[in-house]
């Protein structure tokens, strides 16, 4: 109501004509953006509008109301729970909304909202609780409200034990309302008028659906023994004490079935008033003490206790005549008249605070209080011993008891003490002894020993076994019994042990004999005394958590002390333990020290690689203990940090790279990558490879991946990696383990070679090209590095290339071909699967098998075995005649005869080529291989060739080319090939072109040729019409030599030179004239006609029958007479050399237009011979750059010069002769 | 430190003296804070100990005022009363009595002991409501105007502490023991509620 008017007054303009729902919305709009202050006044406005003025906009404004409670300010928030408190006591409904609100709330961060939260929930669940009771529709969302309700009590109850004073406070209070709630009101209940509506367990239906009345009642129950037990707690704080006595007199007032336990408390606190407080607190406490023992003893209900109360309150200080006044129906007051005697019997402070702690301690008699029978239990047990001590109270015992108590006596006077002492006015007498045996006797309940608890546990004991349901509750005892010799025997043997133990065992005996003295208790002074206050030492006051990077800060820098203090520890010998204590930190926790150990192990990884070794095996260890799922990150970073480390140094030479490769438990992949790099390193490679050598003997389970990168070395760029990768492996093809992987990689890698393009893998992983780069000469050897080393070790592996090279492209084909020469050559003629080869010979092949025939044979003869394959071949398979070219001096004469057409039809460097071999002429000259043929024989052979089978123009090459070899075709070679020639029949075409060329190359063969031609006229050479022309040319040339032996002709025939050459006739017959007379008697007449035919033919045909004689008579010295007209005749013969060798073409060769030339052609030839040769220095390649059905069909007439310098396969009759054509 | 000023009640038996002089500080260091006495009557010294001039307390400042001065102008001068009430009446018109006040307080200050026992007993008689706790502290402060000036010293910095804490709750036992040790009396403390 003020609120409203207040309201009103502030703001009474602008207000006037809103609606209320207008001016809340105003009003939250504003709550929104301004501060605090104003923020609470606003929002309590809109409270009040909407809970009080105009409940009906509660609901609507609810959710932005609650909004709030995320504001930043803590008294928003509290507010917002104020809110929330009243809001749902205006509508119970709300309360199934709001409920999980307050339980956010409740676990706020600040302390402050925390705590009027709980007072909120202590309103608000007794409001839940009718609410729910009354309601008569059941919904789960009211259940659920409920089971929250009720977890939230539990965490209220659990802050009993929060850290904060305050909460505890609050905590306290929230267990007293909780208690009354829980619990019955009975006739006899103490209500507050404001409480008089509030819900209590009486009003609980027993049939409620899930609310269960005996539920609640052990809730209500359990709640008090927390509350209890709480109270006893030794370090319990002053405040939190009060807090809790309060509580305590209130439950007794409203609720007197707990007044035993209350009182019980009340005495027990009396007598054990926590150590930790300081004086003034004792002072405070028991102010409090008395205050609410007087509100209990107020109590009607008091009566049965009115004896202990006043006893407490009596030495409290409270004059006997107060605590009368407060103590109500004095009609049954006097029930208990033995404890009025001592209404001035304040024996002094008794109070011993006992056993100074746990709670545990109390336990026997909270416990025996809450059954039925509890109080009139309790209250016997602490009568009976007291009964029971009384007799024994002597004068001497009670001495006793004195003198023996004060070894127990602490230095100071505790505060507690000191506040309550007051003298003893009545000490011996009766009353006195009494009340002393009545406070002996409640420490000896308290401490659970005396005769009166155990007669009373026997009683219970047995009450537990009558009683069915009583079962429970005496287990409980037992459990309890058992626990508390437990904790007397550990806790209280310096404190109470004096005490307690005389009491049980000496005490009977010897209380017998003395009167007591009043006894001074000795252990709580010791622990009460000392400072005035003191307070449980916990370490969780007074350390604070450290923020994540002061730890952080904290660790690093002292594992970097360890690190450092190398030195230090090395001189105390206990490196080890520093290097197993720095791996295990390193290992442990995560972060950059183990980056700050790394580096320091490299920067002297040779002293510290113990400390390497150690923290490898750590975190190796690490990973093997969370196996299945655990990661090897952390062990694969350490190892290659150290490896790289490693690696990147300079220089190392004490093979610890090595050492840590092969110790390393495992080797992961970036590892590897480190020891791959490690053999690129062109100076470290024998180094490296080595390792990676031993790893692969070493580690078998992955030795394959380990062969992989020396695998992949072998084709590295390095030529020194790549060398010393391969020596590795071809050591290693030797182990039949890794045989087969490395034969597999190699055959994988030739394979490559088919593709058109060369793959990326060739490139390496990084560079990525696989697109359109052509293959080169370097990525085809690349494939090919490994396999071609491994062949010479497996000469199997040869039909592998056989069927890659079928496949791979043209340019592809020329570098292997180009590759293969070391290998083939390694292999050797004899190899069984280099002969197979040649024999299968795989179709496109053809060119391989031929190159490897040349690189077999290039410096060695053949083997027969090879000679017979490829005889095989060529006469089976495929007949190409340069098959035979290699083993050509392995043939058989007759078969090289054979195919002699063929192969000078060849492209002129191959028929040199082969003639080079034929002829032993190779520049290689290593191991002269014996030719089939002799010189002659060859040139023999030429002049037999079939001219369907060769066109003569090759044929006249050829042997161009056998006279191109001066060395060999000397002028007894030529006279003897001559000789043989001119025997055989028919003549030979060529026959004469040999002659006048070997006239011409040797002009002292003119007497041998004259020879010749004496015998050809024998054998009628005229009838060979070739022949006979070259014979005139001959005898034109070699005149006057000639013309012996053209007066041997028959006159016909020499008609017929005279119609061949006129001008020969006159000095013909010059010559005749310059005869003596003798001599012109042998000519025939027939001749000198014909030798003056145009002018006298008559003196000629005198003398046919000299001529004969003539032409037989040289004819049996043909050898003897060569040398001497050769010299005689020599200077005219060079003199002319030029003129007969141009004329002697004419009738040779009259297909050839311009028949002048030749010696310009011939010495043109010869000179590109020896030209050619040093540009082309092996002329092996060339005929196998294309494949060889290729140029077959084209081995036709027509060639362009300019080919003919080329490696270009041509047609077999390249050369000088087709130069000479255009 | 707490969210809201605290709100002070200083008590002593007439809300007169000792109170007072508390109120007027505190107030000037800008708490919020009130007075009372717990007495049934308020008191004031007479022209002899056994002759006091009782007022109830429903009297003014500055009707008791005026009655002195019309009584005994000069003694009341000279033993400081008129002075007092004159300043009194300017902090606010009348004396309170704690038991009548009804409003809520976080902390309560009294003055000696018997005072401390009766807003104790005033606060436990009371119906507990809404279970807020009030924090009553006994600061014993003899009856006369040094010492009350001195006290008045103390219950402010004792406030300013208690202020500037950020749990008073929680740290309240330990800052009294402190101020205990330091001003060498004892402090009764005790927590009551609402």
């Amino acid at each position: 109501m003020d609120f409203e008017e207040e309201e009103e007054e502030t703001q009474p303009p602008q207000v006037i004509d809103m609606t209320t729902s207008e001016k809340v919305v105003d009003l939250l709009n504003q709550a929104a953006l301004i501060p605090t202050d104003e923020k609470l006044a606003v929002l309590k406005q809109v409270q009040e509008l909407i809970i009080n003025k105009d409940p009906s906009l509660l609901d609507n404004f609810l959710d932005e109301m609650i909004a709030f409670q995320t504001d930043k300010s803590i008294e928003v928030r509290k507010f917002v729970i104020g809110f929330i408190e009243e809001a749902c006591k205006r509508d119970n409904e709300l309360l199934l909304r709001l409920i999980a609100n307050l339980n956010m709330l409740l676990r706020d961060e600040s302390v402050n909202v925390v705590k009027k939260a709980i007072l909120t929930l202590t309103q608000l669940y007794k409001v839940t609780l009718q609410w729910l009771v009354r309601s008569k529709a059941v919904s789960d969302m009211q259940e659920a409200c409920w089971d929250m309700v009720t977890q939230m009590k539990g965490d209220v109850l659990a802050l009993l034990d929060s850290e904060n004073d305050g909460v505890r406070t609050h905590a306290i209070k929230f267990t007293e309302s909780l208690i009354i709630t829980l619990s019955p009101r009975t006739s006899d209940s103490d209500v507050p008028k404001r409480q008089e509506g509030d819900i209590s367990l009486d009003k609980v239906p027993k049939d409620h659906l899930y609310i269960r009345y005996d539920t609640l009642c052990e809730e209500g129950k359990t709640a008090l023994e927390k509350l209890l037990k709480f109270m006893v707690h030794p370090a319990i704080s002053s405040i939190n004490l009060t807090t809790a006595l309060g509580s305590l007199a209130t439950i007794a007032r409203q609720r007197p079935m707990f007044m035993s336990e209350v009182v019980q408390a009340y005495e027990t606190l009396h007598a054990n008033l926590p150590p930790t407080l300081a004086k003034s607190q004792v002072s405070s406490v028991r102010k409090n003490l008395k205050l609410h023992l007087v509100a209990v003893l107020k109590h009607p209900c008091s009566l049965e206790f009115q004896g202990q109360i006043s006893t407490l309150l009596l030495d409290l200080g409270m004059p006997q005549s107060e605590i009368t006044r407060s103590t109500p129906a004095p009609r049954e007051q006097r029930k208990r008249p033995r404890h009025e005697p001592y209404t001035e019997g304040k024996k002094i402070k008794i109070e011993p605070a006992l056993i100074e702690d746990d709670e545990d301690k109390e336990e026997p008699a909270p416990i025996t209080a809450p059954k039925p029978p509890a109080a009139p239990v309790a209250q016997s047990a602490i009568d009976l011993t007291a009964e029971f001590l009384h007799p024994l109270l002597t004068s001497e015992n009670v001495a006793n008891l004195v003198l023996i108590s004060m070894v127990y006596l602490p230095d100071v006077m505790p505060a507690s003490f000191q506040a309550t002492y007051t003298p003893v006015e009545s000490a011996g007498t009766d009353a006195q002894i009494k009340h002393l045996a009545r406070l002996m006797a409640t420490q000896m309940t308290a401490a659970g020993i005396g005769p009166g608890l155990e007669q009373c546990k026997a009683r219970e004991d047995e009450a537990g076994k009558e009683d069915g349901t009583g079962e429970d509750s005496g287990g409980k005892d037992l459990l309890i019994k058992r626990k508390l010799p437990a904790v007397m025997v550990g806790q209280a043997i310096s404190v109470v042990g004096g005490y307690a133990e005389k009491p049980t065992t000496d005490a009977p005996a010897a209380a017998v004999k003395r009167l007591p003295e009043p006894i001074l208790p000795s252990a709580q002074t010791k622990i009460a005394g000392a400072s005035g206050r003191k307070k449980v030492f916990r370490l969780a006051d007074v350390i604070q958590p450290l923020s994540d990077t002061q730890t952080e800060n904290l660790t690093s820098k002292a594992v970097n002390r360890i690190l450092h203090s190398e030195k230090a520890i090395a001189q105390s010998g206990m490196s080890h333990v520093r290097v197993k204590l720095l791996s295990r930190l390193v290992t442990q926790f995560e972060g950059m020290m183990k980056g700050d150990v790394l580096e320091f192990i490299l920067d002297d990884i040779r002293t510290r690689s113990d400390l390497a070794f150690s923290l490898l095996y750590q975190e190796y260890n690490t990973y093997l203990s969370q196996l299945p799922a655990g990661l090897l990150d952390s062990y694969d970073h350490c190892l290659y940090t150290l490896l790289s480390g490693l690696q990147e140094k300079p220089e190392q030479r004490d093979g610890l790279f090595t050492k840590l490769v092969l110790e390393a438990p495992i080797i992961t992949e970036s590892a590897l990558d480190v020891i791959r790099r490690y053999c690129e390193d062109e100076s470290r490679v024998y180094l490296g490879m080595t390792t990676l050598k031993e790893l692969i003997i070493k580690r078998p389970s992955r030795q394959f991946q380990y062969l992989h990168v020396l695998l992949d070395l072998s084709s590295h760029e390095k030529e020194k990696v790549r060398t010393t990768a391969l020596a590795f492996l071809k050591r290693m093809y030797e182990k039949d383990q890794l045989r087969d992987y490395i034969e597999k990689f190699a055959l994988n890698y030739m394979q490559l070679l088919v593709h058109p393009n060369p793959p990326s893998l060739l490139f390496g992983a990084d560079k990525d090209t696989e697109v359109a780069a052509p293959w080169t000469e370097e990525t085809v050897r690349q494939c090919l590095f490994l396999y071609l080393s491994l062949l010479p070790l497996n000469h199997r592996l040869v039909h592998e290339l056989a069927s890659v090279y079928t496949e791979a492209i043209a340019d592809i084909k020329r570098s292997v071909l180009r590759a293969i020469e070391q290998p083939i050559r390694g292999m050797g003629m004899n190899s069984p699967e280099l002969l197979l080869l040649v024999e299968n010979c795989p179709k496109g092949a053809e060119t391989l098998v031929t190159r490897c025939l040349h690189i077999l044979t290039d410096k060695v003869p053949p083997s027969p075995e090879l000679v017979e394959r490829v005889r095989d071949l060529y006469h089976k398979r495929v007949p190409d005649v340069r098959f035979l070219i290699p083993v050509i001096n392995g043939l058989e004469k007759n078969e090289v005869i054979q195919a002699l057409p063929k192969l000078i039809k060849l492209n002129p460097i191959v028929v040199k080529e082969v003639f080079n071999r034929l002829l032993g002429t190779q520049h290689g000259e290593g191991a002269s291989s014996v030719s089939p043929l002799t010189p002659g024989d060859l040139l023999i052979a030429l002049h037999n060739i079939d001219s369907t089978k060769c066109d003569m123009k090759s044929i006249i090459k050829a042997t161009n080319l056998c006279f191109g070899e001066k060395n060999v075709y000397t002028s007894e070679v030529l006279a003897v090939v001559m000789q043989q020639l001119m025997e055989q029949s028919p003549l030979p075409m060529l026959l004469m072109r040999t002659v006048i060329q070997s006239l011409t190359m040797y002009p002292r063969l003119g007497g041998f040729v004259m020879n010749i031609l004496s015998r050809l006229i024998v054998k009628q050479v005229w009838k060979y019409p070739k022949v006979w022309e070259g014979f005139v040319k001959c005898c034109q040339r070699t005149k006057p030599q000639s013309y012996s032996v053209l007066l041997q002709l028959p006159p016909a025939q020499l008609t017929s030179v005279f119609e061949r050459c006129p001008e020969m006739r006159e000095p013909l017959l010059q010559h005749v004239h310059s005869f003596t007379p003798h001599q012109q008697a042998h000519i025939p007449a027939s001749i000198m006609a014909v030798l003056e035919a145009n002018k006298k033919p008559e003196p000629k045909p005198v003398e046919p029958v000299p001529e004969k004689e003539a032409t037989t008579e040289p004819i049996p010295s043909p050898p003897a007479t060569e040398a001497r007209p050769t010299s005689a005749s020599e200077p005219e013969l060079q003199v002319e050399q030029s003129a007969i060798i141009k004329d002697e073409d004419e009738p040779m060769e009259p297909e050839q237009p311009v028949p002048g030339n030749l010696e310009e052609s011939v010495n043109s030839v010869l000179q590109e011979d020896s030209t050619r040769e040093p540009d082309t220095p092996s002329p092996q390649p060339e005929p196998c750059d294309e494949p060889m059905e290729e140029f077959q069909p084209e081995a036709s007439d027509h060639h362009e010069p300019g080919k003919d310098d080329e490696a270009e396969p041509t047609g077999p009759e390249a050369g000088s002769g087709s130069e000479d054509a255009e | 430190m707490p969210s809201h000023p605290l709100r002070v009640a200083v008590v002593c038996s007439s809300n007169q003296n000792r109170s007072m002089e508390a109120h007027n500080i505190l107030s000037k260091r800008g708490f919020d804070v009130r007075s009372f006495g717990t007495g049934s009557h308020v008191k004031l010294p007479g022209p002899a100990p056994d002759k006091p001039n009782v007022y109830d307390f429903k009297t003014t400042y500055e009707q008791m005022y005026n009655d002195l001065v019309r009584k005994d102008k000069e003694l009341y001068t000279q033993n400081g009363i008129l002075h007092m009430l004159d300043r009194n009446k300017r902090i606010k018109s009348k004396p309170e009595r704690f038991q009548s006040c009804k409003d809520k307080f976080d902390l309560v200050i009294t003055c000696e002991e018997r005072v401390y026992d009766q807003v104790l007993e005033d606060l436990n008689s009371r119906e507990q409501e809404t279970l807020q706790p009030v924090h009553v502290i006994n600061v014993d402060i003899q009856d006369n105007h040094e010492e009350a000036t001195l006290g008045a010293f103390l219950i402010c910095e004792l406030c300013q502490c208690i202020q500037h804490t950020d749990d008073m709750e929680n740290e309240i036992d330990e800052l009294l023991q402190e101020f205990e040790d330091k001003s060498n009396r004892p402090f009764l403390h005790t927590v009551c509620f609402y």
